[in-house]
């Protein structure tokens, strides 16, 4: 009888050593590395800038405008589906191009560009390190120019040329701000020269 | 379709076929504030266009030839805030405008202020200028 207790006594023990074993968690594998991601940014930011924001922005700041020629006051807004087509396509073009500004592993300029005005104008490494410090920054100041896009499509939607006319303001304080911040932080008030040469 | 691309596409560089050139630099890699300018002359052309507005004049060189400048403004919501109106363009005015010489162009300048020949004075500066005290407070 007590042989028979001894081995019962066994058996539980070995049975609930079993159910602990059975039920506890496996060891958590460490997870896959990243994937690479499948864009391949090819233009730097200053490339999409000058080839993809600077070209549309312009055709949408100048889509509509007053010229005033000796006085007489000239009209410009896009005058038929055609011309509001190219506006809204341009619109689209700098509202999505701001995506591309925000993808990681963009350069700042072409290798071995420096800045366009030295002195002035900060130096792409200069640039990078902001952006580096900052990646918040760079992105909200992304997305506020494709907010402010947002206006500007659809006036353009209702193709209602004075509403398109004022919501480029936006767009370029959008601009502005940015630049100020990324591009020359350091161009503040300055002093003027004392005197004024008269022509 | 590919007329419609073809109609777009020519209609986009008509809407830009007649724009100055606009880069979005700062204020110091286009103009030189240490060379401040006064120009007395007729305006004969006026720009109310995003995101600068365009003065051009006709300025009398000593020598009795006339020199062409192109101005730029702030944007036309900011030179309305300071209360200029396009209808203030009028044929033939004279005004005297304040600014900076370009750098790169002998004929381009940014304007500060604005003077009518009626005496009224309207800050026309855009954003990133020096601080000269042309702008109100």
């Amino acid at each position: 009888m007590a042989c028979f207790r001894r081995y019962a006594t066994f058996a539980v023990v070995l049975g609930a050593m079993f159910l602990l074993v059975g039920c506890s968690k496996p060891a958590p594998e460490a997870p896959p590395p990243p994937a690479a991601p499948p864009y391949n940014p090819v233009a730097s930011i200053r490339e999409v800038m000058n080839s993809v924001i600077d070209p549309n922005v312009d055709v949408v700041w100048n889509s509509v405008k007053t010229v005033i020629d000796h006085g007489k006051p000239i009209e410009q807004a896009p005058k038929n589906d055609e011309e509001w087509a190219a506006v809204r396509h341009s619109a689209m073009t700098v509202a999505e191009g701001a995506n591309l500004l925000m993808m990681p592993g963009r350069a700042v300029a072409p290798q071995g560009a420096g800045s366009l005005s030295p002195g002035i104008e900060l130096a792409p490494d200069q640039v990078r390190a902001l952006i580096d410090k900052s990646p918040s920054g760079w992105n909200q100041f992304a997305r506020a120019l494709q907010d402010s896009l947002q206006p500007a499509l659809a006036a353009i939607d209702k193709k209602d040329a004075q509403a398109l006319f004022e919501s480029g303001d936006k767009i370029d304080e959008v601009c502005e701000s940015c630049h100020q911040v990324f591009w020359y932080p350091e161009q503040g008030a300055s002093a003027p020269a004392k005197s004024a040469a008269a022509r | 379709m590919k007329r419609n691309i073809f109609l777009v596409l020519l209609a986009a560089g008509a809407l830009c076929a007649v724009q100055p050139a606009h880069a979005h630099h700062a204020f110091a890699a286009e103009y030189d504030n240490t060379k401040p300018l006064t120009l007395n002359g007729i305006i004969t052309r006026m720009e109310w266009a995003n995101p600068h507005g365009w003065i051009y004049m006709d300025t009398k060189e000593p020598n009795g030839a006339v020199k062409h400048w192109m101005i730029e403004t702030a944007a036309p919501s900011q030179l309305s805030r300071h209360g200029l109106k396009k209808a203030d363009f009028t044929d033939g005015m004279t005004a005297v405008v304040k600014g900076y010489q370009g750098k790169n162009d002998p004929g381009l300048a940014n304007g500060r202020t604005l003077v009518m020949k009626d005496g009224r004075s309207f800050y026309i500066g855009s954003v990133g200028g020096p601080n000269d005290g042309a702008e109100p407070q």
